[in-house]
């Protein structure tokens, strides 16, 4: 017995010379320059806050913020026009273009590309609605003093003293670089890095509001318990698919899944727990008890950055997971994916109707806009070489840009009608917006049109292409779910137009803030945006449609 | 840029542009001003007409989103002219009406009158628009632009009590539908490939099979709401009656043809096949229809409803001769459809009139013997319901003639057996409509007096309005090759022509 | 099956070591009983049952353990460099560089908003 175990040993034994030679990877920095950007815009954010003084800090971030995330749209930019050639790979003739980079474990292809410029620029607009300080007598939105008990003397004191907590702009650059990274990442692991590097920044800033701290608080543990749990689902998703491939990478697990090389048991355990992770994170149904509480309790300026961020990340990395690395197991996933996308715009759709809060409101038809997403994704269209039907995945990102717009633009709204007691949440109080302030008004029924689908709003663009990109891959029971389902959910934005123009005010009814040109700025575009989008999505939608496919 | 899209676009510019100046604008100069564009609307789209060569007037065809397969692509053929004419001629009488009288339809809130007129003047521009998209897409989204306006006059301007609720149901009822027409074109436009009408009617295979015959389901359960065929009507009565008159002209004269025009040139036109699978059950409704409504119209006691109601009968004759499938058929529809958009428009005008002088349309309100109290009204009236109801001589008898002439040899389409049924239901409802408006006369022209402070006679801005309807009435009865002369070329585009 | 016996025998011998250890304590050692003795841990919380009106923790202890994490995730990544640091040349060494700085940014903003301040 122990000569035995010593003979293994000596087996096992390693000089110096066994060990495999180490050479210096090779990183495109040019290429990852909108990424690395963002990184030192979020460390130079912790050094103002370590070094600034305090007066100065608040316009100091927000500074920081934006010339940093101009710096990566214009990174961005610089890489969709360098880095983007095309490249074919074996067996189709599909358009793909970009290349991997860091040694594999990023990808900078056409939908990253996409995906980068969108969220910089959700990112930007969410920064201007943090920076706003109109709204709460010079004060930011966020609460000054996160450590004290909310409503105590301790909370009374930093208010008066104008404590403001001016870690959100790096916490917010941190969670966007983690946005970032999610749906440019090669390998499994990456993408479990920056689905914390995303989801940890974005649990802190939900408890901070300056309002309802309560409320605020308990979203931030709600968000962080299920998102952890979450989190952990996917990990161990992960491990499973690794045990089943041998490799954390796309490309690998794909090679492996299209030669079948194992038992499928282990892969299909390992693609239900990766998609739980990720259908949590979009808030598909049936993950979605999360979202009304969090996006009510958070502060309005990070559930539209979240609602928006989050999304495009999320279902980037959901298209990528799922189009490269389970792509020759689609048949396994598909139909559970339609059960999931009729399942999420139902239930958000009907559970909508009943909704009596604003940013619950939001945050139910969030729902049930993911499931419109879910309906292009389950479709799976991945086009064909010489016909311009749109595909999946620039249907996906298409209504993701329009939905992102929209969505903003309505949590901004959301932050000016208030009474005394902050943000007024009640949509009975929303009643006769229409005459207090006209163009408010209307440009949040703009934004329940666009919600809604009617044409002429970016809205209807995106169904179309969505409902389009489903009905291409034969997933035609979903386009009459969805397109039902869009009617029901109708609806409801028209109740709320109807509210706001036609029903008569409780009370004095809600006074609106008159915001900085920030947050004016902010609506100004979100609404331009759905107009144009709506009017002449063609330039947008040629652009998702040239970023072709993943590359892999 | 043709004329066409300047005819097309020009209302609905004006409407936002003096939205935005409602501050500066009186209601009554921007009533006067949206009279004013539609006339120039109506001479521009004359002009492209003048100057036509080859199928569609004025035709433009810009790729919009290649992506997409989206074009702008709009023209004119004869099937929509007349419709185009007849919905200028509408809104020009609108706002003829709001600017003689801006008070009966606003309140006190300032500038309203004007928001009014400017709402009416997209709807305008998207009526054009659908009448003149040779794009399906392009078609949905004029057919949806046309809804939301439209909410808003029935909604904000129609009766305090119930408008809302039937603006509400209008509108679920209508974006419903075309949710459903919306999955059709999808479907069409993925297995066809293209969505361009022109190029969908000429395909060298037409499409068959179950998934465009799902797609023509959609589409025409879809249009069916919009025009509206029984039993999907139900949102009709209520958003009728209770719209300002204004709105009920527009939804009765222009908003039903969006439905009718829909049925000729995005389902029988595009999807040949399946339209005639669906041919008989489209003519079994119509007909269905036809009796239904003339039944509520004998038990109703409101004159806007009863107009209303009256409505999906006449409809009910067009979707009936649509369903033939047949030259006659599409002649008679289109023929149908403008006459009805007069005839209704003046009735409703009409109604109207005497809502506005007597607070409600209902009979105990109008009271009896209007004869004697407003004789020019009432003869007005009694015109418009003898029109109504099919005299010859008048538009609305081509049109049902029409109608029952092409059921009586309709394509294959359509089982011979089971059109002489329809046929012969159809004509048991030119009775039962003769009846419900000799009930009406009698019951509210005829009759002892009944004097009321608020007898006024037709007013000058109401008589010119009436002679206009009139006149079009009776020229079209005497002289129905003026219409079909300008239908009958382009019915090749609808339906296989024999040789 | 013999390649693991190894691991098996480890395995014996920490669970022996652990037992024989927990078990041979009460008789070996000295009993003297205190306050601060009976503590859980003895180390200076207060542990359950709070006090009334919330006995808290002191938040020095979570920045104390947080701060830890932040120079073991340095060590972590400096133990790999420093074996192939003459592999990896002046490319390693750059990137170390950058590292440690980023690194250094977290220690400077817990030392500038007076996180190593103990009172």
């Amino acid at each position: 017995m122990t000569a035995l175990t010593g003979a293994v040993l000596a087996q096992n034994a390693l000089s110096a010379a066994d060990l495999p030679q180490i050479g210096a990877p090779a990183i495109e920095y040019g290429t990852l320059s909108p990424v690395l950007a963002i990184t030192a815009t979020a460390l130079i954010g912790v050094l103002v806050e370590a070094g600034a003084p305090r007066r100065a800090r608040f316009g100091l971030q927000s500074a920081v913020a934006i010339v940093g995330i101009l710096a990566a749209l214009a990174a961005t930019v610089w890489v969709s026009i360098h880095d983007l050639g095309k490249v074919s790979f074996e067996g189709t003739d599909l358009l793909a273009r970009g290349k991997t980079v860091a040694e594999g474990a990023l990808v900078v292809d056409g939908p990253t590309v996409f995906l980068w410029g969108l969220l910089l620029v959700f990112a930007l607009v969410s920064m201007l609605m943090f920076a706003e300080r109109g709204l709460e007598g010079g004060l930011s939105g966020f609460t000054g003093q996160a450590a004290v008990a909310p409503g105590g003397a301790g909370e009374r004191e930093a208010t008066m003293a104008g404590i403001e907590h001016t870690e959100i702009f790096p916490l917010a650059m941190f969670a966007l670089l983690g946005m970032m990274v999610f749906p440019a990442s090669n390998d499994l692991l990456t993408m479990f890095v920056a689905l914390e590097v995303l989801s940890l920044p974005l649990y802190l800033l939900c408890g901070l509001a300056r309002r309802r701290r309560l409320l605020s608080q308990e979203a931030a543990v709600k968000y962080f318990l299920l998102g952890a749990f979450s989190s952990a689902f996917f990990l161990y998703g992960i491990a499973l698919v690794y045990g089943y491939s041998g490799s954390f990478t796309l490309a690998a697990i794909d090679t492996a899944v299209s030669n079948q090389i194992a038992g499928q048991n282990l892969l299909l355990a390992g693609m239900a727990l990766i998609s739980v992770g990720l259908l949590f994170k979009v808030s598909a149904v049936p993950f979605q008890a999360w979202t009304p509480d969090v996006y009510q309790g958070a502060p309005t300026a990070v559930t539209a950055f979240m609602a928006a961020g989050t999304k495009v990340a999320a279902f980037g990395a959901l298209l990528r997971v799922f189009f490269v690395g389970f792509g020759g197991a689609q048949w396994d996933w598909r139909p559970l994916m339609m059960i999931v996308a009729v399942l999420t715009m139902v239930v958000g759709a009907v559970v909508l109707i009943r909704q009596t809060d604003v940013k619950r409101m939001l945050a139910y038809s969030a729902i049930a806009h993911s499931g419109f997403i879910l309906t292009a994704f389950a479709g799976a269209y991945e086009g064909s070489a010489g016909t311009a039907t749109i595909t999946s995945v620039s249907a996906v990102m298409f209504y993701l840009a329009v939905y992102g717009f929209s969505t903003i633009g309505a949590f901004a709204i959301a932050t000016l009608v208030r009474d005394g007691g902050g943000e007024v949440g009640h949509l009975a109080r929303w009643a006769g917006l229409g005459r207090e302030s006209p163009v408010l008004a209307g440009v949040f029924a703009l934004f329940m049109l666009s919600f809604a689908g009617i044409p002429l709003t970016a809205g209807f663009m995106g169904k179309w292409t969505v409902f389009s990109a489903a009905w291409s891959g034969y997933a035609w029971p979903l386009v009459v779910a969805g397109v039902l389902t869009s009617a029901v959910a109708a609806y409801f934005y028209v109740r709320v137009i109807v509210l706001m123009f036609f029903a008569d005010p409780e009370g004095d009814g809600p006074t609106v803030a008159v915001p900085s040109v920030m947050t004016s700025a902010v609506i100004a575009v979100t609404a331009a945006v759905t107009i144009v989008l709506g009017i002449v999505p063609g330039p947008v939608l040629d652009l998702a449609q040239n970023a072709g496919t993943f590359v892999r | 840029m043709s004329a066409l899209v300047v005819a097309v676009l020009l209302p609905g510019l004006a409407g936002i542009c003096l939205a935005l100046a409602r501050a500066v604008v009186s209601a009554r100069g921007a009533a006067a001003a949206g009279a004013a564009v539609s006339v120039l609307s109506l001479i521009c789209v004359v002009a492209s007409w003048s100057a036509r060569d080859g199928a569609y007037a004025g035709e433009v065809d810009h790729p919009w989103s290649t992506a997409l397969g989206l074009h702008w692509h709009l023209g004119v053929d004869g099937i929509s002219l007349p419709l185009v004419v007849m919905t200028i001629l509408l809104c020009v009488l609108v706002c003829w009406s709001l600017a003689a009288d801006v008070t009966s339809t606003t309140d006190d809130h300032e500038g309203a009158g004007v928001v009014l007129v400017a709402l009416v003047l997209v709807i305008e521009t998207a009526s054009l628009g659908v009448f003149s998209a040779l794009d399906l897409v392009l078609f949905f989204i004029f057919f949806e632009l046309a809804l939301i306006p439209m909410w808003f006059v029935i909604a904000r301007w129609g009766d305090p009590g119930g408008g809302r609720l039937a603006a509400t149901r209008f509108l679920m009822f209508t974006v419903t539908g075309s949710a459903l027409m919306l999955v059709g074109f999808v479907v069409i436009a993925v297995t066809a490939g293209t969505l361009q009408i022109p190029t969908l009617a000429d395909l060298p295979d037409p499409l068959t099979g179950t998934v465009p015959l799902l797609g023509g389901v959609a589409i025409a359960v879809g249009l069916a709401v919009k025009t509206p065929l029984w039993p999907l009507h139900i949102w009709l009565p209520d958003a009728h009656s209770k719209a300002p008159t204004v709105g009920s002209v527009l939804l009765a004269g222009v908003f039903l043809k969006l439905g009718t025009y829909g049925l000729l040139r995005v389902f029988v036109s595009v999807v040949p096949e399946p339209a005639a699978r669906l041919a008989p059950y489209l003519g079994a409704l119509a007909v269905a229809g036809i009796i239904a409504s003339c039944l509520a119209c004998l038990r109703e006691h409101d004159l806007k409803r009863l107009i209303a109601y009256s409505s999906v009968g006449h409809m009910g004759f067009v979707v009936l001769a649509i369903s033939t499938m047949s030259e006659v058929g599409v002649l008679a529809a289109v023929f149908a459809s403008v006459a009805h958009g007069l005839i209704t428009g003046l009735l409703f005008f009409n109604a109207g009139w005497l809502k506005q002088r007597y607070g409600s349309a209902t009979f105990d309100a109008l009271g009896r013997g209007l004869y004697t109290r407003v004789p020019r009204l009432a003869v007005v009236l009694l015109f418009a319901a003898t029109a109504s109801l099919g005299l010859p001589g008048l538009a609305g008898f081509w049109g049902e003639m029409l109608a029952l002439r092409s059921t009586y040899e309709p394509s294959p389409a359509l089982d011979r057996t089971l059109a002489w049924t329809l046929l012969t239901l159809a004509a048991l409802g030119v009775v039962l409509t003769t009846a419900y408006f000799v009930r009406v006369v009698r019951r509210v022209l005829q009759g002892a007096a009944t004097p009321r402070d608020d007898d006024i006679d037709l007013t000058r801005t109401e008589a010119g309005i009436s002679a206009v309807l009139a006149v079009a009435i009776v020229l079209l009865g005497v002289a129905p090759g003026l219409l079909t002369g300008v239908i009958e070329p382009a019915v090749g585009a609808i339906v296989q022509v024999a040789p | 099956m013999n390649v693991y016996a190894p691991i098996l025998v480890l395995g014996i011998i920490a669970a022996a070591f652990a037992v024989l250890s927990v078990g041979i304590a009460p008789f070996t050692g000295p009993k003297r009983y205190n306050r601060a003795k009976l503590d859980s841990y003895e180390c200076g919380i207060e542990p359950t049952p709070q006090p009334a009106g919330g006995g808290r923790v002191s938040v020095k202890y979570f920045i104390t353990a947080m701060l830890f994490i932040v120079f073991d995730i340095e060590i972590i990544f400096l133990y790999p460099f420093a074996v192939a640091f003459d592999q990896l040349g002046w490319f390693g060494l750059i990137e170390m560089v950058i590292f440690i700085g980023t690194v250094f940014v977290a220690y400077a903003y817990v030392w500038r908003r007076g996180g190593l301040e103990w009172d």
